[in-house]
């Protein structure tokens, strides 16, 4: 860590992994008020440990980031390469899912047996890249339950009122749950 | 800092009876200015604190050491455990609207409540019809009235008058070891209606000139079942008071009144300031969900009280937004109250939403009203959180609404991450666990008690980074501590522990794991004519602690409890291998070693058990969710778990992270690294064979969406939710259902 205002790359790198020590995770949480450039510094970290060009916008998971592709959109994509579409519509729409339903199913991800979740009243929901089979989320609900869009951000607001750095393609229509337009489609389609 | 050390001097800082302008023009004044400018109180400049800040500075610190000497010495009143070795006490100082001036360690957020109790008193002019004079004492337990958030949280009102005006309130609360109630304890988990809530008190005056009326103490002897504890911890309450009105009148001595009724607006506004820069600094704007749930099963138990003998699913739902004046938290979409015990009231559920309000973004300012009015809250009319029928039972609310916390509090976990604050994103749990009941000693004393140990101190989530760690998290204060056993064990005088550590396995699994839950093994000895206890506790394992895992980690499992009545324990003891937590416990039960006549495990609340020699009351609570993949946890990490114990069970550890290990010749596992990497494979290989396309489980869900193909339960949750306007628009949005599917009510 060089100082209070100035976190290196490097100790980012070394957060991003897992390795930072402490010592210097505990002097980052007590810095009384955070560096601001940490956010760009800590887009080119992962900018360069990203296997793709495209250009990071936001981090939104270990493995899932709001990226501008090459038709200029922004689009949730994986680590692995996969893009999920437009951001303004629930990447987990674009996940294989598997649902574990019955007491046996939910033994195997909770331990010991009195800790599982009850069947019939709850379901745990596992949302899995199509390609590399990360598991980006896990939903613990009820059934029949809307899968719920954990985070919507308003990008250019962002950018502009928080980071002073308006993005070039700002327009007021970007902050909007586009959800429904996935859905809407479904419901066009027998199945 | 100068306090009082005798009665004398206490009562000359009483000072003659007010005369100033009237609570409820105090109020009307501070809402109009602070809604017409924005700045607390129209206090759009800091002059006093620009034209000297060593001084105004100065002026905060005398009331900061004030309120901080007032918990460490006056929680040595106290008897009960909670309040004198635990977290679970507060002294804070306030306007005389009871907006937060400073607050001293202990359960923070319950700054929350202070205007909610005091602008009743206004509304309903106490200081006009009654009088309110310096040191006069009220006691506060009510949620409608005092923004309470169970009636076993208990206050203490002292109002601070010079020169004929209120000019502040000392204030004091802890958390009762027994309140009275149907259900002994401090939360009465199976209350229909406020009536079954134990002592409940709207403001109401019960102390003069710093001293309590003697009826004051009756009231605690005849309605309460730890008068002895309770007494003493009102003492406590009181002389913590005291301490802050005495210094409170020094200050102003000092400083003069003009000086002092400006500073305590700056003090406000200030912190106001920074709060939103806070927020600022570390959230993304956007829209932030999140969803928890818990079961109420009262069906079967409930027989005198017919229009509460049902089950309950409680929906909780909340969105974090930032906006230009802080953030707005909306819980609109959640169930509408019932007949039960885990209903809230605005004042209730500010209390959990400012936990993770007041830790994540006053922590470099002064912890004041400043976080209230930067995080703005929608509780809609008729639900869980603002009910629309005046007795609803708030008995236990907090089993449920520190899932509204965790929502809110996770929501800044997501922003820090996006910012690559990676330092401050971890997981947020509320899980909590407790005991609580009544007994008779065979010469016929009786009492009343709660074990706090598994809401002193739990499992905190996993960070992005590392692991959670064990014991070091409790929400709702800075000291997390379980408490000494012996202490309880003097409480309870049948009980006895025969364990009490982690409880290895017990948390929420991801490429990070969560903190380890708690489990202790209570062993009964010579109970006398009776004991009987329950268990209140905030998420009950019929449901995980909160709905969402963070990036892909699965949430923390809830709480549970296992009683084992009609044992063979004496053999156990005789060949010295009792069972030390409720993992070991079913497992010399499956062994055969421990024999039960009647084992229940509980995995929602538990009625009341009566205990008889050698019967075991076993908990697990305190878990903890994780953050990340469980296929991406580094290896070496889950050896570590298994050598350690922490993992005790090599098969389910290699299913769930996909590590291939043997133990060799001295019990040490080692990792089989190419096996590894195979294992993985293939489960990446079997997640994909097991899931199927988002819109093809859609079209599968959908039909029994339909279909109302559920528990009777889940239709009825969402009956209620879906009258409520927001989430009946994201449910019909995301199903597609025609316009005329309901839900039908009840």
């Amino acid at each position: 860590m060089t100082d209070d205002s100035g976190i290196s790359k490097e100790l980012i790198a070394q957060l991003i992994a897992g390795q930072i020590d402490d010592d210097n995770a505990t002097r980052l949480q007590r810095l009384p008020r955070k560096d601001k450039d940490r956010f760009f510094k800590y887009i080119e970290v992962l900018q360069q440990r990203a296997p793709w060009p495209e250009q990071i916008l936001l981090r939104l998971g270990d493995k899932l980031f709001v990226v501008r592709n090459a038709r200029n959109e922004r689009v949730v994509k994986c680590e692995c390469g996969t893009e999920f579409g437009d951001y303004r519509q629930n990447w987990k729409l674009a996940c294989r899912i598997r649902t574990r339903r019955t007491l046996p199913e939910m033994l195997e991800v909770y331990d010991p047996e009195p800790a599982c979740p009850e069947p019939g009243w709850q379901e745990i929901r596992e949302f899995f890249c199509p390609d590399c089979a990360t598991q980006h989320a896990v939903e613990v609900v009820a059934p029949g339950y809307p899968i719920v869009f954990e985070m919507l951000p308003d990008l250019d607001k962002f950018y502009r009122d928080y980071l002073d750095r308006p993005l070039p393609d700002e327009a007021p229509t970007w902050y909007a749950d586009h959800t429904e337009v996935v859905t809407r489609t479904w419901a066009t389609r027998v199945h | 800092m100068a306090v009082a050390n005798d009665l004398s001097q206490v009562l000359a800082s009483v000072q003659a009876t007010p005369t100033g302008p009237t609570l409820r023009a105090l109020f009307a004044e501070r809402d109009r200015l602070t809604r017409d400018t924005g700045h607390y109180y129209g206090v759009t400049e800091l002059t006093l604190r620009d034209a000297d800040p060593i001084k105004y500075e100065r002026f905060y610190n005398k009331l900061h050491a004030a309120v901080l000497a007032a918990r460490e010495s006056a929680r040595f009143v106290a008897a009960s455990p909670g309040s004198r070795e635990m977290g679970e006490c507060l002294w804070g100082i306030t306007t005389p609207e009871g907006d937060t001036l400073a607050v001293s360690l202990g359960f923070l957020s319950h700054t929350a409540i202070f205007p909610v109790a005091v602008r009743y008193m206004a509304n309903n002019d106490y200081d006009v019809n009654d009088g309110i004079e310096d040191g006069d004492v009220y006691a506060v337990s009510d949620g409608k009235t005092g923004g309470v958030p169970h009636p076993g949280d208990f206050y203490s009102f002292v109002p601070i008058c010079v020169e004929g005006e209120i000019v502040g309130w000392a204030v004091g609360i802890n958390h009762l070891m027994e309140n009275g109630a149907p259900v002994a304890g401090s939360w009465a988990t199976f209350s229909v209606d406020t009536f079954m809530d134990g002592l409940v008190c709207p403001p109401m005056r019960t102390g003069r000139k710093l001293k309590q009326e003697s009826w004051w103490k009756a009231i605690w002897e005849r309605r309460t079942r730890a008068s002895t504890m309770n007494i003493l911890d009102d003492k406590m309450r009181l002389a913590g008071c005291a301490m802050i009105h005495h210094a409170t009148h020094q200050l102003i001595d000092e400083f003069g009144v003009q000086y002092y009724k400006r500073a305590i607006r700056e003090v406000i506004e200030e912190s106001r300031r920074m709060i939103v820069d806070n927020m600022r600094a570390l959230m993304v704007p956007g829209l932030y969900n999140g969803c928890a749930f818990r079961l109420v099963k009262y069906a079967g138990l409930q027989n005198v009280w017919s229009h509460a003998n049902k089950n309950t699913l409680i929906h909780i739902r909340a969105s974090v937004e930032p906006n230009e004046n802080g953030l707005l938290l909306d819980t609109e979409g959640s169930s509408r109250w019932g007949y039960h015990s885990y209903n809230a009231t605005p004042g209730g559920v500010d209390c959990a939403v400012f936990l993770g309000m007041i830790n994540s973004f006053a922590h470099n300012t002064k912890v004041t009203a400043g976080i209230e009015l930067a995080v703005q809250r929608h509780y809609a009319y008729g639900s869980i959180y603002n009910p629309d029928y005046e007795f609803t039972s708030n008995a236990n609310l907090w089993a449920q609404t520190v899932s509204v916390n965790s929502i809110g509090f996770n929501a800044v976990s997501r922003a820090a991450f996006a910012r690559g604050y990676l330092e401050e994103a971890f997981t947020v749990d509320g899980n909590w666990g407790a005991f609580q009941g009544a007994g008779t000693t065979a010469d016929g004393s009786s009492y009343g008690f709660t074990n706090f140990e598994w809401l002193g101190g739990t499992g905190r989530g996993a960070w992005c980074f590392k692991d959670g760690e064990p014991l070091v998290w409790a929400a709702w204060s800075q000291i997390a501590t379980i408490g000494d056993a012996e202490e309880f064990e003097s409480c309870v005088p049948p009980l006895f522990y025969l364990g009490r550590k982690l409880l290895p396995g017990y948390f929420g699994y991801g490429k990070y794991r969560g903190g380890p839950g708690n489990s202790a093994v209570h062993w009964c000895v010579q109970p006398g004519k009776h004991i009987a206890l329950t268990r209140p506790n905030g998420g009950l394992s019929c449901t995980a602690s909160v709905g969402l895992g963070m990036s892909g980690a699965y949430p923390g499992p809830g709480s549970f409890m296992i009683s084992a009545r009609g044992t063979n324990l004496p053999e156990l003891i005789a060949e010295g291998e009792t069972p030390r937590d409720a993992r070991e416990l079913l497992k010399q039960i499956d062994a055969g070693r421990l024999t039960v006549k009647n084992l229940e495990i509980w995995k929602t609340d538990c009625p009341e058990l009566a205990l008889k020699d050698h019967d075991l009351f076993v908990d697990a609570a305190g878990s903890s969710g994780g953050w990340g993949d469980p296929l991406d946890r580094d290896p070496a990490l889950v050896i570590k778990d298994l050598d350690d114990g922490m993992a005790p069970q090599y098969e389910f550890v290699s299913r769930m992270h996909g590590v291939v290990a043997v133990q060799d010749a001295s019990g040490i596992w080692q990792l089989d690294a190419a096996a590894t990497t195979a294992k993985r494979a293939g489960l990446r290989r079997q997640r994909l064979a097991e899931s199927m396309p988002a819109e093809a489980w859609w079209h599968a869900e959908r039909t029994k969406v339909l279909s109302k193909d559920m528990f009777p339960e889940v239709h009825e949750m969402y009956a209620q939710s879906l009258s409520f306007a927001k989430f009946d628009g994201e449910f019909r949005r995301f199903w597609q259902v025609p316009t005329n599917f309901a839900f039908e009510r009840e």
